[in-house]
């Protein structure tokens, strides 16, 4: 039987350990997707996906369902972001693109993939990445949930505490940026328009 | 990439509700007819759209699970758990106390293990007196009243209450002292043998608290080993992938001086 974000945080509140144990894997990987994609370092992200479990364990007991779970998650997750970016005084790291280690891609590989296919996959992921870097903060963290969480502009705007307006405005500059970095990249110039 | 020269209404956030499938049936008619006359609302639409496909191949790392929870076990989860330092260093607080409190005395020698505890020793004189009082005798110990044996005394001394009053009954013309003399040594007797029962009964407890810390410890101890172990097979096996590819990448090399 599989149960709702809702009848899990019921039965932790309730003192079952192993339910909130389902509630991080359900939600772990988002949320450290968001925090990688928001602050863009892999162990601090993964410190972040951490700490906002922590968080939410020890504030379970004061959550009354006003929002759903995962809003809540993402807020904390967030505000996490927000105090590592605060705390490092700049702007999301990209990680400097290395030289392509041809064997790891090689032993990474599916067997349907080829190097090549893999490489320029890996290519166009940090295209995106440093382009997102580029953004400043509230327009890649409107871009990130909207694009990778699928939350309509309503949520995102309860999520961030801004009008509704704001948040469309936000995605539009935002793209815009990126639809203008993306035409000026060798490697993906061709598939803007 | 074309210039912003359309005036529709509120167009940014149309295009984004376009985008994003989140303007409602109304809106979206217009704007799908706006589009057929627009060709800088048309290049942007697309150009956006692009954009957005190219949005889906950023991949973050893979993330190795915060836990691995074996299925159908309730193993504390790493957010509650107690490192196992601290229950270690818990268990020898216990124990600690314990001994404290129980004058704990262990000894092996050619007679095997053997654990004493402050109960068995010979009881001092004052430990356990009788003062006459009034309607009989009143027990005065040193012990803290937490002793484990503080309830035993209370009903023995309900006890011999009882018991001499139906004494004083039966026999109203026996000398008063001559009673509460026999009494006395009587409960003197008596507390000494519960204070033996009571001492082998914390003697066996501890000693079995102490085979479980020494179970659990020993258990951890092996879980610690294991661990280590698998650690440093994951070690090895790095090294070696390591090593293959420097190996790998001279042959390379090799071969491509040899070709030059």
């Amino acid at each position: 039987m599989t149960w709702t974000d809702e009848e899990l945080v019921a039965k932790s509140i309730r003192g079952d350990a192993d339910s909130f144990n389902e509630l991080v894997l359900r939600w772990e990987r988002p949320i450290y997707a968001l925090a990688y994609r928001t602050i863009g370092r892999e162990e601090d992200a993964r410190d972040v996906c951490q700490e906002t479990f922590l968080r939410a364990f020890r504030a379970l007991p004061g959550f009354r369902g006003q929002a759903k779970f995962s809003s809540w998650l993402y807020r904390i997750a967030l505000n996490l972001c927000r105090d590592w970016m605060r705390r490092e005084r700049r702007t999301p790291v990209v990680q400097p693109p290395e030289d392509v280690d041809l064997l790891e891609l090689a032993a990474a590989s599916e067997p349907s993939e080829s190097i090549e296919d893999l490489v320029a996959r890996k290519d166009l992921s940090r295209v995106v990445e440093r382009a997102m870097a580029l953004l400043p903060e509230e327009q890649r963290t409107a871009i990130v949930l909207k694009e990778y969480h699928g939350l309509t502009f309503q949520e995102i705007a309860d999520l961030v505490g801004c009008p509704l307006s704001t948040v469309k405005t936000r995605l539009y500059q935002g793209l815009t940026v990126l639809r203008r970095e993306l035409a000026k990249n060798p490697k993906t110039k061709g598939t803007i328009l | 990439m074309t210039d912003t020269l359309c005036g529709y209404a509120n167009r940014d956030e149309t295009i984004v509700g376009f985008l994003y499938d989140e303007l409602d049936a109304g809106q979206r008619r217009d704007f799908n007819a706006h589009l057929l006359t627009c060709t800088v609302c048309r290049d942007e639409v697309a150009g956006l759209r692009a954009v957005r496909t190219q949005l889906a191949r950023w991949e973050p790392p893979a993330l190795a699970s915060l836990q691995s929870p074996v299925p159908g076990t309730s193993r504390p989860a790493w957010w509650q758990a107690v490192p196992a330092w601290a229950q270690v260093a818990a268990a020898l607080l216990f124990l600690g106390v314990s001994a404290g409190i129980a004058n704990l005395d262990v000894r092996y020698d050619q007679n095997g293990l053997n654990i004493t505890t402050g109960w068995m020793k010979p009881a001092p004189p004052k430990l356990a007196t009788a003062q006459p009082s009034e309607g009989g005798t009143k027990l005065v110990t040193d012990q803290s009243p937490a002793a484990p044996w503080r309830a035993d005394l209370a009903a023995l001394e309900r006890q011999l209450r009882t018991e001499l009053h139906a004494s004083q009954a039966s026999s109203p013309a026996a000398p008063a002292v001559r009673a509460a003399s026999s009494s006395d040594a009587e409960t003197l007797r008596r507390v000494r043998v519960l204070l033996d029962e009571s001492e082998k009964r914390q003697q066996r407890e501890l000693a079995l608290r102490i085979a479980e810390v020494v179970r659990d410890v020993d258990t951890q101890r092996k879980a610690d080993l294991r661990n280590i172990d698998h650690t440093l097979g994951l070690v090895r096996n790095d090294l070696g992938v390591e090593v293959m590819k420097q190996r790998q990448s001279l042959n390379l090399l090799y071969r491509a001086s040899q070709r030059q």
